[in-house]
């Protein structure tokens, strides 16, 4: 099991954008090291929000940990993600079953696709207790263990679709080339130029969304905003946003109401959203009108959980 | 005394629930024209502030070609302000956590537009 962690971890390592944190996540798991377990599965996730698998690996670390309630959310959004996810049906009928809904459990793991002997078997247990039940007789309160799942085998990276969303059709199909790395689990590219414009790529659904990240001089720190030409106008942006935060700050001060948490500017073409970030800067994310307001701020929290990272890796 | 004519508006706004205080000011110099706040609110201050914001967010959007500013909110731990602007005017209100920012935004974003 160690080889097999130090193996992925090192496969990570090499190629960050890879997926091999699924099968890395769920080693962790079975190994018991739940946090970093869990740590592992929410950086992929940042990467790959889509990636139905991926959302399994984190609802089996959830389960593990005692947190039904979070591992049915994570379990159901498998299965929006890929309707057909037998392990996804599977952890359900488990939560089902730990909830005491056997029926429910029953009708969930029946609809499930025959052939799975894991499936079976689960639907066995479901059945002996909704019989031992009716019967009046006690019934066992084990016998339908946390899903093991399936090997999770790492896959290429999504690429965009034509459409601007991440594509998930293959995601599953292509091994990762395993070859020697330094054994470190690292994800956030170092202070380079050209690479830091990339920083928040990962964590935005399209090309017409956007973010950059603000010093308290209106400088850009990382990443970049385009204007509608294609043009990089991310310094003008930082410059024109300089201040915000202190007159945020001096503003709420005045009111008494708290610390200022985000703001929230809709124009005609865009909706920007904005929040501090560590060290005095600004988190700036900008979507096209169309983009509902609450997703703008989902991906706001997105975009600073990694700037909170990235900083405290650089600086 | 002679009523403001934007008494009513700010009025209207200022009996939305946890609305504590709404004003119309100058987004040039930061001068409320008129308020409607309740007491202990720094009205000019917030006035000032709000209009330096407001600003600043027209004067990034126009440099990123996002087009005129029509709503901006200002989320805080236990509220927040809201701005609508038009032209030099900006409408402004101060709420508290327990305000309805969706039926807010829409009765602001509909009196900004009859700012002059």
């Amino acid at each position: 099991m160690a080889d097999e962690i130090r193996r992925l971890s090192d496969d990570l390592a090499r190629d960050p954008s890879s997926l091999v944190f699924m099968p890395l996540a769920d080693a962790l798991r079975r190994a018991g090291q739940l946090d970093l377990a869990m740590r592992v599965a929410l950086r992929g996730l940042d990467r790959h929000p889509y990636v139905a698998d991926a959302h399994d690996v984190l609802a089996r670390i959830h389960a593990d940990r005692g947190d039904l309630e979070r591992a049915a959310d994570e379990w159901e959004m498998t299965l929006r993600l890929d309707p057909s996810h037998e392990q996804a049906s599977l952890g359900l009928g488990f939560v089902d079953f730990r909830r005491g809904n056997f029926e429910q459990a029953e009708v969930r793991l029946a609809a499930a696709r025959d052939g799975d002997p894991g499936v079976a078997t689960a639907l066995a247990h479901v059945r002996s207790a909704l019989a031992a039940r009716s019967a009046g007789a006690r019934v066992p309160a084990s016998g339908f263990d946390v899903p093991a799942g399936a090997v999770v085998q790492p896959a290429a990276v999504p690429t965009p679709a034509p459409n601007g969303n991440r594509s998930t059709a293959s995601e599953r199909d292509t091994p990762a080339v395993a070859t020697p790395a330094p054994s470190r689990i690292t994800e956030y590219p170092p202070p380079d130029p050209t690479r830091t414009r990339q920083l928040f790529a990962p964590v935005l659904d399209g090309d017409d969304q956007m973010a950059v990240l603000v010093d308290a001089d209106g400088l850009v720190l990382a990443g970049r905003y385009l204007d509608a030409t294609g043009s990089d106008v991310s310094d003008i942006v930082a410059a024109e946003l300089a201040g915000v935060s202190s007159e945020a700050e001096r503003a709420m001060r005045h009111l008494g109401l708290g610390a200022w948490t985000s703001l929230l500017v809709e124009a005609d073409q865009s909706v920007v959203a904005m929040t501090p970030a560590p060290m005095g800067s600004l988190m700036v994310v900008a979507a096209s009108r169309q983009t509902p307001v609450g997703l703008v701020r989902l991906l706001l929290d997105r975009a600073l959980t990694r700037a909170r990272d990235w900083l405290a890796r650089v600086s | 005394m002679m009523k403001s004519p934007y008494a009513e508006l700010l009025a209207v706004l200022s009996r939305h629930r946890g609305v504590v205080g709404s004003f119309v000011v100058s987004e040039r110099d930061g001068i409320a024209i008129d308020s409607n706040v309740q007491i202990g609110v720094h009205a000019e201050a917030v006035a000032a502030l709000a209009a330096s914001l407001h600003r600043k967010a027209r004067l990034a959007c126009g440099a990123a070609g996002c087009g005129q500013v029509t709503f901006l909110r200002l989320d805080a731990e236990r509220g927040g302000i809201c701005a609508a602007g038009r032209d030099d005017l900006v409408l402004v209100t101060i709420s508290e956590a327990r305000a309805n920012i969706g039926l807010l935004r829409v009765e602001m974003m509909r009196a900004a537009k009859a700012l002059t």
